[in-house]
């Protein structure tokens, strides 16, 4: 560890680097100001995805996951990540594995043809928890790092369920009325609005983006209707997929109900790099399906 | 090794027990097996052993052939040893000369598709057995006498049915509840389903008598602080909590004629201190000087000494003449002596504030079943008048929703069990609103409704016919609209196959029940053991179902799992009856696998005194040697000071290290020597 800097091996995951590549250079840039460094993990894959992966076929999704595990085991760094589903398909399978050895065994069986092993010897940690664990950065330290406060912003918070669901699997307290990450918005100077429904799915997860579009837009849709009840500025969240929904899923309801939000979606790293003083620009904000121009005329 | 005393004349009889041993491995083979093994005269199997003419084999063969030890090959010893031990007897032999191996449970229930394997094990273990019975030594059980007395735990209707049942069979019943009122949960309750009883009313004839019967010590605001002893000789000590209120006997003892409580009232008048009363949940004050409700029993008033600020206004009010408050008053101890006990300490229900979905204590009209009791109670804080604590609004549209946290496996607070009384206390809920509230339509979210009584699905379907509407699926989720208060329900309606959301005026949550946090304190004071979610743990779920494994300790009630008041009642009366057979024996046979100290070899160092869990061991001078003696009443046979001997001082009876050591020789030597 470099002096007092907590290093951790960084999972991209898919969407943030091909679709918001802003969440990816905020990670980066946001989280050397609070004293962690993430560090390439190179030669990953995709997660593989808990929905599309884990319906189709459980053993491909343990054993993409293990691989992706081994090579941060290999640099002997913890692997931190900006992606709710990444997460639960890293964490779950180390989760999982560490605790079945006959899996484990069948998954090392599978490893071996690519001259690796799964030996369980490290932890996974999703980024938003690793900005709210006192132990490593906190809530006071991140707003300690806020240079342009997000003074008179209103943000709904959206969780996710891949990284508060199943509830007996998960460490994050209370998950049907949580308020971690709307305590780390605060930092940010914003205000966390709360609105109707906040625990709900966005839609996108488990396969039914893909399967049911339809169905899956009528849930966003109901979500959009509850934050633009309390009069939500954004919306965030920690999920790049559940902002892919929110974002590009507002032009879909646009098309297919003719219901029109133009509700900024910004995931929690580039709400935290606006707050540190990075620009549009670096943050790729340009390349979000809906304009983020309203929200930015409130604090620029 | 040590020599046997005499020579070995074993008998051997396997037991097919119907095809659940035959069907699994070979009894011939195990049988011819046995006849080949040292000591072994007679080897026999038979369909049933523990039926009688298996049991006449075993008289038989001891008259026959002059056995002197007999080993049976069939099920566990938890459910057969004593018939097979009888037979023992019955043929002439001390019944200790008896050992049995568990064929069934440990070996052909468990390797029920290995026939060579399940064959194999079972040889081996009719090979250990017969290694120990040649070892076996004749033993006399001890007998101790009872005290004839006895002490129940709790002074719900279950503890107070047990209590009633044992003082009327003229055994002396210490009756211990640590509230000041007994009751319990039943008195919180407004009726009682299926037959709409007022549930006070059926429940306060009980609780006059428990204060009235000349048999039974009724001690209120009482814990128990220490338990010492064993079957026919428990000392229990008992904490009298700080009550501030002396009752009659007290004034008198402190030379007070006439004196003491009278219940009249005069001191909650005057106190100046209003808090909420916790068996109204808060919904009603009450005093720092206080009764619960109207019909307590003892009708003695308490001092909440956390609340109380000693302005003595109360103390003049009670006046000179009865000078029943004491507020320097402190716990007091008090030692009873008893027979056996009845553990009847009821239940609590979940934090179902932790199921925040549900927003209880979020919202302000989404409350729960019992303090739906409260409300709709005549004597409850409303008067019987059902209204929304957010208006004071008399709700038209009530959700209740069901399994609210049973049957639940998402982990937290939620409990995997059924609590076994919510459904039909919702079904009463909704008829009481139907019946009160012109125009109040029940909804009732359930995912089974289990109405299993006596009576109890007619009372289903006539809650049906009233008019009560059911939507099968668990609930998701409850909101609050901010401006109304009402709440909306997502659910699933799982017989249509779609999401559902409603809205309601008020729900109620029928929340799971979980054992009281003291329980665990408790249990391990009477060396009770609990089940995987922490009930109180019967001896034998169908054979014993009021028994524990700790003799003398019996249950009734929900402590030992969910039920409702007729099962809390008949296993109150079960627990009463058991509870009593030790009392009107006048004396208990001990099993006899006590320590023994073998004083010659005995140093005296007392090293294994402190290692007692029982107590049962002591240093004593013997013939100017200071040697170990056992009180063999305490001792359990548990074994810990037999291992922990540094000079293999201690005989485990019926255990002892020569039979063991024959045991394991007789396994990795396979009846060869050394």
């Amino acid at each position: 560890m470099s002096g007092d800097m907590h290093q951790y091996a960084f999972f991209l995951g898919c969407i943030a680097p091909n679709r918001y590549p802003g969440c990816e250079a905020a990670a980066i840039k946001t989280s050397e100001k609070v004293g962690i460094e993430l560090l390439p993990l190179k030669g990953a894959s995709c997660c593989p995805a808990p929905g599309a992966f884990g319906a189709i076929d459980l053993n491909v999704w343990y054993a993409l996951a293990a691989r992706n595990l081994v090579l941060a085991e290999e640099m002997k760094m913890d692997i931190a990540l900006i992606c709710n589903g990444c997460y639960k398909s890293i964490w779950e399978v180390n989760h999982i594995l560490k605790h079945n050895d006959e899996l484990r065994d069948q998954v090392n069986d599978v490893l071996a043809e690519v001259d690796m092993q799964f030996k369980g010897s490290i932890d996974v940690w999703h980024l938003a928890e690793l900005y709210y664990d006192p132990k490593i950065c906190g809530v006071d330290k991140l707003a300690a790092s806020v240079t342009r406060p997000l003074t008179g912003t209103k943000i709904g918070v959206h969780y996710g369920c891949h990284l508060m669901k199943p509830a007996k699997e998960r460490h994050f307290g209370d998950t049907e009325n949580a308020m971690w990450i709307d305590e780390l918005v605060e930092a940010l100077g914003a205000e966390a609005v709360q609105y109707r429904n906040k625990m709900q799915c966005c839609g996108a997860g488990g396969g039914v983006r893909g399967y049911d579009i339809v169905h899956s837009l009528d849930i966003t849709n109901e979500k959009l209707i509850n934050l633009e009840e309390v009069g939500a500025d954004a919306l965030t969240e920690v999920c790049p997929f559940c902002q892919l929904q929110y974002d590009r899923g507002q032009i879909e309801i646009q098309e297919k109900f003719g219901k029109t939000y133009n509700l900024p979606v910004l995931h929690f790293n580039e709400l935290l790099g606006l707050a540190q003083g990075m620009t549009p620009q670096e943050l790729a904000l340009d390349l979000h399906g809906i304009d983020c121009k309203p929200f930015l005329e409130k604090i620029l | 090794m040590t020599e046997t005393k005499e020579e070995s004349r074993i008998g051997v009889f396997i037991c097919h027990c119907g095809t659940n041993i035959a069907g699994s491995l070979s009894i011939q083979e195990v049988m011819d097996y046995a006849k080949t093994l040292d000591g072994v005269v007679v080897a026999d199997e038979y369909q049933y052993m523990c039926s009688t003419p298996g049991q006449s084999k075993i008289i038989d063969a001891i008259k026959e052939h002059n056995l002197n030890g007999i080993v049976v090959a069939a099920c566990s010893p938890r459910l057969h040893e004593p018939t097979f031990r009888t037979a023992t007897q019955e043929g002439g032999l001390n019944k200790f000369r008896f050992e049995m191996a568990n064929i069934r449970d440990q070996n052909s229930w468990v390797h029920m598709h290995d026939w060579e394997g399940a064959t194999e094990k079972a040889k081996d273990q009719v090979l250990i057995a017969v290694a120990k019975a040649r070892m076996l030594e004749d033993l006399q059980p001890k007998s101790v006498p009872v005290e004839h007395s006895a002490l129940v735990l709790g002074g719900g209707v279950g503890g107070m049915q047990a209590a009633l049942d044992l003082a009327s069979a003229g055994i002396k019943t210490y009756l211990i509840e640590k509230a000041p009122t007994v009751g319990g949960r039943m008195s919180q309750l407004d009726k009682t389903f299926p037959t709409l009883d007022c549930s006070q009313c059926i429940l306060t004839p009980k609780m006059v008598d428990v204060g009235r019967h000349p048999n039974i010590e009724l001690r209120t605001y009482t814990e128990v602080e220490n338990v010492e002893g064993y079957i026919g000789n428990f000392t229990i000590t008992l904490r009298k909590k700080a009550r501030g209120v002396l009752d009659p006997t007290e004034a008198l003892e402190r030379g007070i004629i006439g004196g003491g409580c009278n219940g009249c009232g005069d001191c909650a008048e005057v106190c100046p201190v209003i808090k909420p009363n916790p068996f109204e949940f808060g919904m009603a004050p009450r005093k720092a000087i206080y009764i619960y409700h109207p019909q307590v029993m003892p009708l003695q008033y308490t001092v909440d000494f956390d609340a109380c600020v000693k302005c003595g206004l109360c103390v003049e009010a009670c006046g000179e003449e009865k000078r029943a408050i004491d507020l320097d008053m402190v716990d007091t101890f008090e030692k009873v002596r008893v027979g056996t006990c009845i553990l009847a300490i009821g239940y609590d229900f979940i934090p179902i504030e932790q199921k925040t979905e549900w927003g209880y204590k979020r919202f302000d009209n989404v409350i729960t079943g019992l303090e739906f009791e409260r409300l709709i109670c005549a004597s409850g804080p409303t008067g019987g008048k059902l209204i929304r604590p957010s208006d004071g609004q008399i709700p038209k549209k009530v959700g209740f929703v069901l399994c609210a946290g049973s049957r639940d496996n998402t982990g937290g607070v939620a409990k995997a069990y059924c609590s076994r009384f919510c459904c039909m206390y919702s079904l009463k809920h909704a008829h009481q609103i139907m019946e009160k509230i012109p125009g109040a339509v029940p909804y009732l979210f359930y995912m089974d409704i289990r109405s299993f009584g006596k009576m109890y699905e007619e009372f289903y379907y006539r809650i049906q016919n009233e008019g009560a509407k059911f939507i099968r699926g668990r609930v998701a989720n409850i909101l609050e609209d901010p401006t109304t208060k009402n709440l909306i329900v997502h659910t699933e309606d799982t017989l249509l196959g779609r999401p559902v959301a409603m809205e309601m005026d008020m729900v109620v949550l029928a929340a799971a029940i979980q054992p009281k946090p003291e329980a665990e304190r408790i249990r391990q004071m009477f060396g009770v053991s609990k089940s995987q979610d922490g009930w109180l743990l019967e001896a034998h779920p169908k054979l014993n179902p009021c028994g524990t494994t700790t003799a003398g300790i019996y249950l009734a009630g929900v402590c030992q799992g969910p039920k409702d008041i007729p099962d809390t009642v008949a296993q109150a009366e079960g627990a009463a009856s058991a509870a009593s057979i030790p009392i009107h024996t006048g004396e208990v046979q001990l099993e006899p696998y006590f320590a023994q100290c073998m004083d010659e070899i005995c140093a005296g160092c007392g090293m294994c005194v402190p290692q007692c869990p029982y107590g049962a061991l002591a240093l004593i001078d013997k013939e100017g040697r200071t040697v170990m003696e056992v009180t063999e009443a305490k001792c359990k046979g548990c074994g810990t000071c037999g291992g922990f001997c540094p000079g293999g001082a201690i005989k485990m009876q019926h255990f002892t290290s020569p039979q063991i050591c024959a045991q394991i020789d007789a396994f990795l030597l396979k009846g060869g020597e050394y």
